[in-house]
């Protein structure tokens, strides 16, 4: 019997041989890629709602902190979404005619709740808790990037639960002092202050009263400080360049952020990778 | 009758040698079929992933209606993307104390035949979806009964009446506010001579105030209240003993012995969340090492408990001593027992059996050493002579003022003119009935109930009603069978949705508190009663605190109204309401002595009443949460039946090898028998309960609904109120075998979940003597011994034994096993650093374990350990933990069908088991041959345990090794952890489950479509599962996760309790609380943190919590433990307390 295919197509069904492993694991790859994309998980898509309202305009430029309109961030899973009352507290006296806030007005006359459009959508059989996040020193910056800088808001993660795992397996990647959660441009690396403390020698207690902060300035030099004695007590001085003073009044010095991050872990007693990582920590 | 049992399979093991099982399910087990054998074998029965009809489906869907809605706020995502078309709501105007995601409580109170039981309902943002008990509440003390738990179900009923009916066509409260005043206006000239109100029973001081109200413009009126399960022998016997009508208070905990007399006291019933805590605090045996003070009572302080009974109930399965005897034959022995203790005036006892005979002596003997310390309480349906005989008992033994106290009365109207009507309600309805016929009543509001369904039969009330020329109002929450007799209907508001008041079973006055506003604009009683008086009123609200500022201004109490106002508004309670302590003199009545001996006929019948353990009086029949609870000792669901004894089966030639099909023992075909009482004739399902009276038929009432009742209810059971007539509320005598009670051809299939989940003669539910644990305590003592005998592993080599207990959670051994030391470096014996990573600390021990199958990290001590101990000593098998299971956790409600295939969704069941006990209390072995013979003969030794089963959280998980998928994994605080959207439906793991309590959702049970009311209900903590998903028990997970939240939220408050080692804060003991474990009326259930000792403060340990001490107790056992799961459930063995005298009797 001849041959069915001619000897020419030795190099193409080899090629074709290693073609098909290629192929299966790109399509794999390109799955994954799929699955991860923004097309799919609705990454950086502005989601249309009733009112254009403008984070940019009242976080940045107005300066209007996070708490005053999501005032449950702190003792419940919800940040909670402001009642149309909030929205009047200010709009009562200003841009009353405006037409952008026309539904604002009527929601408030007619007791009509305003229907915003879910952007950060979680599954219904995920339990997030904001308030945990904020009291262990997870900013709005870590889930929410610049939402400040956001005229429309969008949803900057992905929010699969490789993402959550990430954090939840190193928290330390995303911890900052709680003087700054609120704070969406804070950076553990930018000098904000300098401190100069001063510490008794031996109960290395700190002095609060000679505390001394200063703004901090690029002119700055560090100084070797010695020793003083006061009244027969020998005090340490120490001076240091702080990235902010942590709500409890510790100064926090400019350090890289898992430095920071593993202070932090131990400070705000954050539980263990493999609590954090419990399938009941969020399926319930 | 021919038995058909193979006795000869081989195959099944089932041979003709094999030993009876020591504690048996079921009349199957017991007789050890071949079907039975086969069956427990198998996970899932042959057919049951299979969908075999799809007409069934239909059926079971349609059946499944109502409750079954329970749909999430959650619709199916056609996109990949998770974000698409959701809304956010927020308020226009947010109320000040909302917080979205906190949820409220609020105390309110429901209330069942007139008495209040509190509760605190939690809220989510306004949606009332949790009763839990009020804990300053007398009548609760934080616990519920199922009925409050499943009242919330009954808030979201798509069934409840919602409009206002003239004639049955929706019109509007305004013209029916008209029609109420025409209607009074009339009356008002006739001085009310045809005005009748008929009402439920009633202790609300508001509802009083207004009644009397209008009978001052109305003073010929009458006011009657029925109940069907009324009390009016209980009434009726007080006055025969005092002379006056009085409030019965009992205090079980003073009690050292109790008799109980057909009374399920335990159960259901006046103040029965509240008697089972007291009874059963005296059944804890604390004698542990490290027991705190208030644990629990030592072996000397263990109350006995004797039930006399002719239905098996909770009670009787919990006492030391059952005999179980006909309704008339009880009468006698409490006859012959007053006599034996020597009561002046005790009447004449009918005859009574050989061993009834020879309890009297010992039993009389015991109360009168116990004195004052002795109660006995009788059951409703215990005639008023009877009542009267035990008052005369306690008087004579000095009991009252001890074990039982009288008070004023606390039903409205018993200490008025009209005493005696409103001490019986069926007498009143009567007359009621008689002037309707003569056409002597104009005017008739009825207020709640359904007396057209549940009157009396020989009234033909429902027919009169009809053929009445009055004016006929109905207030109710159904559109039923009573309201479509009546001219109005008003449909009434639930008890969350109005405000009201009423009172305990001692009297305690409650502030019912709404938590909704009416969702469909229902009206109460009160507003009713408002309009016909012309009162001005607001609200509600404004009626209610009418009364209570007159009661402030009257006591003239210090403060200001308002205060008082809003603290009994958030307590719940009013302050020092109870009602007053009331001095009684015996003044036995001549009628007692001279009450004929009750007849007892041998060869007769005889036919009982009960109210449905689940229905009650049927005022429930349309909340499936209810319906498909399982019937505490019968467990039977969907269906009421004739419950009889073995013997009683054989004599009226029915089936005793019922034919259990399809399913793991859900469906079972038992006969049908017709029952004739007079003309009445109802045919009704069979159903055998070892342990029952023989020639007793037991039959409950609330079932056989055929109309207007719901989309639940309707073709459910079968209406016992057919046969119940005025002579015979309680009991009927004289039904003669074969002719009065007859069995037909017909068959019919009940739901039962008696063999579902069995799990073999392994010694499940253990339990010792007092005599026993004496024997044993001085080993306990000296440390020589952990365990009693009666509670340890099976027979087992000793160094088996004790590695057995060493790999038991919480018991000393295990903790000597984990014991740490710690090293110079600061590190314990059993942890190391692993390098490069921070604070990843866990355990390893040294001492491998062996039969170890899964990795040997354990949990660190860092980690908090969650478990949980159940004390069968104080477990009444009343499945109220069943109901908030549900109420909580979101399970779904599956119907009739579904149940009959072995699917039932409950996440803790509760085993109910039967032993035949010898001489000595233990089980007796009895060959298969005798078996039946056996069974028919010792009705009066059957014994009944009770034991509840949830997922037992083990350390060592079965399940967990099975799954392909990761979908159960364990957590690090040692929960085994459901991860329902990783769960693919193999049921690998519950194949792989010895304790059988994983459930699996065969079809979309959860309903995400319709869009009822019902799915309101739903837990927002809770995920709802879908189609395909397993399930089971998670220890109220959300419930931990939201205090671990809190109580880490915390951790730089000085004010929240923290362990100095770990820096970690202290979630304190008793802050979580499960749902089953917070509803148990008897407190049988702990939970808590096992490291809870290791916690530091100020240098020394924070003591253990009160699971810890449950399981250093030497009753701990665990359930299966001999298989090295190491659960975190486990059990406290029963101590009985049995009278050496009553040996064998």
């Amino acid at each position: 019997m001849p041959q069915v295919f001619p000897k020419s197509m030795n190099p193409i069904s080899r090629i074709l041989l290693l073609a098909i492993p290629i192929f299966a694991s790109g399509g794999g790859v390109a799955l994954a890629a799929f699955f991860r994309s923004d097309y799919t998980t609705g990454r950086n898509e502005t989601v249309e709602q009733p009112i254009a309202f403008s984070h940019l305009h009242h976080v940045s430029q107005l300066g209007i902190d996070c708490r005053y309109c999501h005032t449950s961030v702190e003792n419940s899973a919800y940040a909670g979404i402001p009642p149309t009352k909030t929205c009047m507290n200010c709009h009562q006296q200003m841009w009353t005619g405006a037409d952008i806030l026309a539904p604002v007005r009527k929601s408030y006359l007619n007791d009509i709740p305003i229907e915003w459009n879910k952007v950060h959508n979680i599954p219904h059989y995920t339990y997030f808790n904001h308030s945990i996040h904020v009291a262990k020193g997870v900013g709005c910056v870590s889930c929410h990037e610049r939402i400040d800088q956001m005229p429309l808001v969008y949803q900057s993660k992905t929010l699969l639960m490789e993402w959550c795992l990430d954090c939840h397996r190193n928290p330390e990647k995303n911890l900052r002092p709680k003087s700054e959660i609120f704070n969406l441009p804070w950076s553990p690396k930018e000098p904000q202050f300098v401190v100069k403390q001063k510490f008794d020698s031996t109960t290395n207690a700190e002095s609060l009263k000679d505390r001394v902060v200063t703004p901090y300035t690029p002119e700055y030099e560090a100084k070797t400080l010695s020793d003083v004695v006061e009244n027969g007590k020998k005090y340490t001085v120490k001076e240091t360049v702080c990235s902010t003073i942590d709500s409890d009044g510790e100064p926090i010095a400019v350090t890289s952020q898992m430095e920071l991050g593993r202070m932090l872990k131990d400070k705000y007693v954050v539980r263990n990778k493999a609590t954090l990582t419990n399938c009941s920590i969020c399926h319930r | 009758m021919a038995l058909e049992f193979d006795t000869t399979n081989e195959a099944t093991g089932a041979g003709p040698s094999t030993p009876a099982p020591e504690l048996w399910h079921g009349i199957d087990q017991w007789m050890g079929s071949p079907e039975f054998q086969k069956m427990m074998k198998d996970e899932f029965p042959e057919d049951a992933p299979e969908w075999l009809d799809p007409v069934t489906r239909r059926q079971a869907l349609k059946l499944m209606g109502a409750s079954i809605a329970l749909a999430g706020a959650i619709g199916c995502n056609p996109s990949l993307k998770p974000a698409s078309g959701r809304k956010i709501i927020p308020y226009v105007n947010k109320p000040e104390q909302i917080t979205p995601g906190v949820p409220l409580f609020f105390a309110t109170a429901m209330t069942i035949g007139g008495y209040a039981s509190g509760l605190l309902v939690k809220s989510h943002e306004g949606r009332p979806i949790k009763a839990e008990g009020n804990p300053s509440h007398p009548g609760s003390l934080g616990s519920t009964d199922l009925f409050a738990q499943a009242s919330v179900l009954g808030l979201y009923d798509p069934d409840r009446s919602k409009e206002v009916r003239f004639n049955g066509t929706t019109t509007t409260w305004e013209k029916a506010k008209s029609a109420l005043n025409t209607i009074i206006s009339a009356q008002k000239l006739k001085k009310g001579a045809g005005f009748r109100v008929l009402s439920e029973a009633s202790t609300s001081p508001t509802v009083a105030a207004l009644m009397a109200e209008l009978k001052l413009a109305l003073p010929e009126m009458k006011w009657l209240q029925y109940e069907p399960i009324g009390r009016e022998n209980a009434n009726k016997g007080i006055k025969l003993a005092f002379g006056e009508y009085a409030n019965a208070v009992y205090h079980f905990e003073k009690a050292d012995v109790i008799l109980s007399l057909e009374a399920d006291f335990l159960g259901t019933g006046v103040g029965g969340v509240r008697y089972a805590r007291d009874a059963m605090s005296r059944r804890k045996v604390r004698i542990g090492h490290d027991k705190k003070a208030g644990d629990g009572v030592t072996l000397n302080g263990l109350s006995r408990i004797y039930a006399v009974e002719s239905m098996t109930t909770g009670t009787g399965g919990v006492a030391d001593h059952r005999l179980p005897l006909k309704p008339t034959e009880i009468e006698s022995f409490l006859r012959e027992l007053a006599k034996e203790l020597g009561v002046a005036g005790a009447p004449a006892a009918g005859t009574l059996p050989a061993n009834a005979k020879a309890w009297i002596k010992p039993v009389a003997a015991d109360l009168k050493k116990a004195g004052a310390k002795a109660a006995i309480i009788a059951g409703d349906s215990l005639s008023a002579v009877a009542h009267a005989l035990v008052h005369a008992i306690h008087a004579k033994l000095g009991a009252i003022g001890t074990t039982i106290a009288f008070t004023e009365t606390v039903q409205t109207g018993l200490n008025g003119p009209d005493a005696d009507s409103i001490a019986d309600g069926a007498a009143a309805l009567k007359t009621l009935t008689e002037e309707l016929k003569g056409g002597k009543v104009e005017a008739l509001f009825v207020f709640g109930g359904n007396p057209a369904f549940n009157a009396p039969a020989d009234f033909a009330f429902a027919e009169v009603l009809k053929a009445s020329k009055a004016v006929k109002v109905h207030v109710g929450a159904y559109h039923d069978e009573t309201a479509v007799l009546c001219d109005w209907h008003i449909n009434e508001a639930h008890y969350l949705e109005a405000w009201g008041d009423a009172r305990s079973y001692e009297g305690t006055v409650s502030i019912q508190q709404p938590l909704i506003a009416p969702l469909h604009g229902g009206k109460s009683v009160l507003e009713v009663l408002a309009t016909v008086l012309n009162k001005a009123y607001q609200t509600t609200l404004g009626l209610v605190q009418e009364t209570y500022s007159n009661a402030f201004a009257a006591k003239k109490l210090a403060g200001t109204f308002d205060s008082y106002w809003h603290k009994s508004v958030e307590t719940g309670i009013v302050a020092d309401s109870a009602a007053a302590i009331k001095k009684v003199e015996l003044k036995l009545s001549d009628a007692v002595a001279k009450s004929p001996a009750p007849a007892t006929k041998a060869d007769e019948i005889e036919l009982q009443f009960r109210a449905d353990p689940t229905l009650f009086d049927g005022r429930f029949a349309n909340n499936g949460w209810l319906q498909e609870t399982p019937k505490p000792i019968t467990l039977l669901t969907w269906d009421n039946a004739a419950i009889v004894s073995p013997a009683t089966a054989e004599k009226l030639k029915c089936e005793i090898a019922f034919k259990w099909t399809a399913g793991e023992h859900g469906r079972s075909e038992v006969d049908m028998i017709e029952l004739k009482v007079g003309t009445q004739i109802l045919k009704v399902a069979v159903w055998i309960l070892p342990g029952h009276a023989d020639d007793v038929i037991t039959l409950h009432v609330g079932y056989g609904r055929e109309k207007n009742a719901g989309t639940v209810a309707t073709g459910t059971g079968f209406n016992a109120y057919k046969l119940r007539n005025s002579t015979g509320l309680w009991l009927v005598p004289g039904i003669k075998p074969l002719e009065s009670a007859k069995r037909t051809e017909e068959k019919y299939i009940l739901a039962c979940t008696q063999g579902q989940h069995a799990m073999e003669g392994r010694r499940p539910a253990r339990h010792g003597t007092l005599e026993q644990a004496r024997a044993e305590k001085k080993a306990i003592d000296n440390h020589t011994k952990h365990a009693f005998d009666f509670a340890d592993n099976p027979p087992a080599s000793a160094a088996e034994k004790g590695l057995m207990r060493s790999l038991l959670p919480g018991t000393p051994e295990e903790r000597e096993r984990l014991a740490i030391t710690y090293k110079d470096d600061g590190y314990k014996n059993n942890q190391h650093r692993h390098e490069g990573e921070e604070h990843q600390e866990h355990i390893h021990d040294a001492r491998l374990l062996p039969l170890t199958l899964v990795d040997d990290h354990k949990p660190n001590k860092l980690y908090r350990r969650w478990a949980m101990a159940i004390d069968l000593g104080a477990c009444t098998g009343c499945n109220a933990c069943i109901t908030a299971c549900v109420s909580e956790n979101n399970v779904p409600v599956i119907g009739k069908t579904e149940v009959t295939r072995g699917r039932i969704m409950h996440w803790i069941r509760l085993d109910r088991y039967f032993a035949i006990k010898d001489e000595v209390g233990g089980t007796k072995r009895i060959d298969d041959k005798d078996r039946w013979e056996a069974l028919k003969a010792s009705t009066a030794e059957v014994t009944t345990h009770f034991q509840p089963v949830n997922c037992q959280q083990c350390e060592k998980a079965p399940c967990e090794l099975v799954c392909p998928v990761g979908a159960t994994v364990h957590s690090a605080d040692g929960l085994n952890d459901m991860a329902y959207n990783r769960c693919v439906g193999t049921r690998y793991c519950a194949n792989n489950c010895p304790y059988k309590v994983r459930r699996f959702n065969f079809i979309q049970y959860a309903d995400y479509a319709t869009g009822t009311t019902t799915s309101l209900v739903n837990n927002p903590e809770v995920t709802i599962r879908t189609r395909g998903v397993m399930e089971k028990c998670t220890y109220c997970v959300q419930r931990i996760r939201n205090a671990e939240i809190e109580a880490e939220r915390e951790h730089d408050n000085p004010g929240r309790l923290k362990d100095e080692r770990s820096k970690r804060p202290i979630i304190k003991d008793g802050e979580i609380k499960t749902a089953c474990q917070s509803a148990c009326p008897s407190q049988a259930i702990a939970f808590g943190d096992l490291n809870y000792d290791q916690y530091e403060v100020g240098g020394k340990s924070i003591g253990f919590s009160e699971v810890s001490r449950w399981k250093l107790e030497p009753t701990h056992y665990g359930l299966l433990a001999e298989l090295n799961t190491m659960p975190r459930t486990t059990y406290l063995a029963a101590i009985k307390n049995p009278n050496p005298e009553l040996k064998g009797a």
